[in-house]
């Protein structure tokens, strides 16, 4: 690979399908194979077509988009948690991603060994791991709650603890899902702070949301998806200029 | 076609990059199961010692086996078994189980079912440690020659286990009645596996077929080596062994072949 580009998508092309009738018991298999049935009746309900994307080393780009549009969808190409169907997605060095806030936690444990299996996961050592816990502990800002089970947790906590493990990490590449959408103000503007030191120190940023505010003080470049499709690609302002020209107007 | 590189492809060496993730699921596991329940380590003991039990009281004093020192017999396979049967167990419910997980955060699927193979070989091996000391200081009085074959015995078991866990696991995350399948599939092997009867009791003519079943083998080679202290026939043990490479072999591919899919299902 002789690219430099930190994140290079190209080609690439996600489909999903709609089942209208999907065989989830073996019992069911096993009739419908010898009545000569199909195991799936399916067709493709959704698709990323032609999903294209160039971030290099220290930039930060946003998805944006209507919900639905595969923003969310090629954030998990890109962090390898899907399988693209078609082309190609190369990453370079460490990648975190926060997805789907703090359910990747375990609920029976506390939030200081959900910290150490969370960064365990991410691909972090032993030793590590023991001495970014104080700072993830320290920015996360949970008092006490840092020891109890994360199942007594509000969804605002869970995200300060994701948000500060991801962080912590030391990641080369990070990609946030609607990350800023919880927590509370403070909260928010560290996360904001910390996320432009970030980015000073070279790290490369994916950030997806609908809301274009929160994204400028993070990205100067964006990606507009509308139904699977890239519709444009540029400068933040343009983009965000364009597809709010687009909101509230219904597209058939 | 697919992607290159590092959260995309998988390997063998991705497994060692999270041995990290390994060895803290294996911890988390024993924590969640033993650490906030009240008698902790005892319940890992208790459950077995009593089938134990029971099986030593019907089959010495209600239909007898006749065998000596049929307490000794039972305690150097049983666990095994158990072993095997939790495994197979654990790969019907462990993907589901870190589903969340593994749609938030890419890693090696099969670290799971590593973390849960190594956690019961944890309990595993206090079990043994406890069925040991009974059977070096009531039976043998010393410590047979044939033990030093445990090393390679536990390795066995481990490969087979994991190796036919892999698959199983696999079909579970697409077919969901598959954990209401296996406790009939188990019945059955429990009584088509020598657990509380030695294989010498199989008819000799389809003493040879009744070992194919690896598991039937690898507890006949427990018997042999634990309770009757003798080194186990080469043919035997070099057939076992190849078994469960073979097997280990086979179920990884097939968990690698799938494990692309597993986050898509919801």
């Amino acid at each position: 690979m002789k690219d430099s580009a930190a994140v290079l998508c190209r080609d690439v092309v996600k489909r999903f399908y709609h089942y209208e009738h999907r065989t989830t018991s073996l019992r069911e298999f096993f009739i419908r194979s010898v009545l000569g049935r199909p195991i799936h009746v399916r067709r493709a309900s959704f698709t990323l077509q032609d999903f294209e994307l160039r971030v290099e080393r220290g930039d930060a780009v946003a998805l944006i988009g209507d919900n639905g549009s595969g923003k969310s969808t090629a954030l998990r190409l890109i962090a390898g948690i899907y399988a693209p169907t078609a082309g190609v997605i190369e990453t370079r060095g460490r990648l975190a991603a926060v997805i789907e806030l703090g359910v990747g936690f375990n609920p029976e444990l506390t939030g200081a060994e959900n910290v150490a299996l969370y960064a365990a996961v991410m691909g972090l050592t032993r030793r590590e791991i023991a001495q970014r816990s104080p700072e993830i502990v320290a920015f996360a800002d949970l008092g006490d709650f840092i020891h109890e089970p994360v199942k007594y947790y509000s969804s605002g906590m869970q995200a300060r603890l994701a948000f500060s493990v991801a962080l912590c990490v030391r990641p080369d590449v990070l990609l946030l899902d609607e990350v800023l959408a919880v927590g509370d103000q403070g909260f928010r503007a560290r996360c904001v702070e910390r996320l432009q030191d970030f980015r000073r120190g070279g790290g490369t940023l994916i950030v997806v949301s609908h809301d274009v505010d929160t994204v400028r003080q993070l990205c100067e470049r964006a990606v507009w998806l509308d139904r699977g499709r890239v519709r444009l690609a540029g400068p933040l302002d343009a983009v965000a200029h364009a597809y709010a020209g687009t909101v509230g107007s219904t597209t058939a | 076609m697919t992607a290159a590189t590092s959260p995309h492809g998988s390997a063998v060496h991705d497994v060692w990059r999270f041995r990290e993730l390994w060895r803290s699921l294996v911890v988390r596991n024993l924590k969640v199961k033993y650490q906030r329940s009240l008698l902790g380590f005892v319940w890992t003991l208790l459950n077995p010692l009593l089938t134990v039990a029971v099986l030593v009281t019907i089959f010495t004093y209600v239909v007898r086996i006749p065998i000596p020192g049929y307490w000794a017999f039972v305690l150097s396979g049983y666990f095994v078994w158990s072993f095997v049967q939790q495994m197979l167990s654990t790969g019907t419910y462990v993907l589901a189980e870190h589903a969340p997980l593994r749609r938030s955060v890419a890693f090696p699927s099969e670290v799971l079912v590593l973390a849960a193979a190594a956690s019961r070989l944890v309990e595993f091996a206090v079990e043994l440690a406890l069925a040991l000391t009974a059977l070096v200081l009531f039976l043998h009085g010393g410590v047979p020659a044939s033990y030093a074959l445990l090393p390679l015995l536990v390795g066995i078991q481990a490969l087979l286990a994991v190796g036919l866990t892999m698959p199983l696991a696999c079909l579970s995350v697409f077919y969901r009645d598959v954990q209401h399948a296996l406790p009939v599939v188990l019945l059955v092997l429990f009584y088509a596996c020598p657990v509380f009867y030695p294989a010498s009791l199989v008819p000799e003519a389809a003493r040879s077929v009744y070992l194919l079943n690896p598991i039937a083998a690898l507890l006949t080679l427990y018997h042999t080596v634990l309770y009757e202290g003798r080194w186990p026939s080469a043919v035997l043990l070099g057939g076992t062994s190849a078994a469960a490479v073979g097997i280990a072999w086979l179920g990884y591919a097939v968990f690698n072949r799938y494990k692309r899919l597993f986050a898509e299902i919801v």
